[in-house]
C-alpha cells in the first residue's frame, strides 16, 4: 500500500569501538550532513556531537571488556537531521577519573553535546546498551517568528 | 589520522604548533608533549591551534590540564586560534574566560610579556 509519508533517507554505520575508527566517522557525519543540504556551522556541529557521543560509548565499552560494534543511524528527516548512537554497554559505566589537573571528559563532553544539538536524549536498551539520540534543525530561517 | 606537533622557540616562550584532529585518541600525545614541555622548564606555552581542524572535550581537558600545570610554575599558557568552529567549542564551555585566545603569534606573546 503506498504512503503518503514521504521516504527518510537512512545511513547505517557499524564500527568497532576503537578511538582511532572515529576521525573515520566523523567523515561521514559530514559528507552524509552536506548531502542533506545542512550548513557548514550545522555540519561542524553534528561532528563534534557524534564524535563526543561515540567517544564516551568507546570508552564504557573499553571499560566493560567488549568489543561488540557501536551503530550510528543517520536519518534524514524533511525539517531537521537526526542521529542516533547505540552501543551494548552495560548500565554500570567506567569511572571519570580525569589526569591530574584536567576535567572529566564524559561530562563535559555530553555537556559539549546539549549545547551543540537539540533534543538529546539517552535510554537503555533492552538486553543492556544505550541509545542516544538527538537532531539538528535545518531551515530555522523559514521558521516563523516566536510568539511574544 | 594523526596529530603534527612542533615546537620553536620565541624568547622566553615556547610556542607548540599543532595540526590536524585532536580527539580521544590523539589528544594523549598532546598531552605528553605539553608534560616534556614543563618538566624541561618551559613554563611560557604559546599553543597555536590555527591548523586544527577539530577539538573535542579530551583537547579541551588537556589544555586546561596544561595551564594548571604552568600555573603552578607561576606560568602562562597562551591560545592562538581565529576559527570559528573551534573558538564556538571554548565559548560553549565557557573556556574563554579561562585561556588568553589571540589572534596570532606575536600578539600572545606580547600579551603574555604585559
Amino acid at each position: 500500500m503506498a504512503s503518503s509519508e514521504p521516504a527518510l533517507a537512512v545511513v547505517h554505520l557499524e564500527f568497532p569501538p576503537e578511538p582511532a575508527l572515529l576521525g573515520t566517522v566523523r567523515l561521514v557525519v559530514g559528507i552524509v550532513a552536506r548531502k542533506a543540504g545542512v550548513d557548514e556551522e550545522g555540519v561542524e556541529d553534528l561532528k563534534v556531537a557524534v564524535s563526543e557521543t561515540c567517544a564516551v560509548a568507546v570508552g564504557d565499552l573499553a571499560w566493560a571488556g567488549l568489543s561488540t560494534p557501536i551503530e550510528l543511524d543517520l536519518v534524514e528527516e524533511p525539517d531537521r537531521f537526526g542521529v542516533e548512537v547505540r552501543d551494548r554497554a552495560p548500565a554500570e559505566h567506567a569511572p571519570s577519573v580525569p589526569e591530574d589537573g584536567e576535567v572529566d571528559d564524559r561530562q563535559f563532553g555530553l555537556a559539549l553535546v546539549g549545547a551543540l544539538v537539540d533534543g538529546l536524549h539517552s535510554t537503555m536498551l533492552e538486553g543492556g546498551g544505550h541509545s542516544t539520540r538527538f537532531w539538528l534543525r535545518r531551515g530555522l530561517e523559514e521558521l516563523p517568528p516566536p510568539l511574544t | 589520522m594523526d596529530l603534527d606537533l612542533n615546537v620553536r622557540k620565541e624568547g622566553d616562550h615556547a610556542v607548540l604548533g599543532v595540526g590536524g584532529e585532536i580527539d580521544v585518541y590523539t589528544a594523549p600525545k598532546l598531552r605528553e608533549k605539553l608534560i616534556e614541555l614543563v618538566s624541561d622548564g618551559e613554563y611560557h606555552l604559546v599553543v597555536d591551534l590555527e591548523k586544527v581542524d577539530f577539538l573535542d572535550s579530551t583537547g579541551l581537558g588537556v589544555l586546561v590540564g596544561g595551564l594548571k600545570r604552568v600555573r603552578n610554575h607561576d606560568g602562562s599558557l597562551q591560545l592562538v586560534c581565529t576559527q570559528e568552529k573551534i573558538l564556538k567549542i571554548f565559548r560553549i564551555t565557557g573556556l574563554t574566560k579561562v585561556f588568553p585566545i589571540h589572534s596570532s603569534v606575536a600578539d600572545a606573546i606580547s600579551d603574555s610579556a604585559e
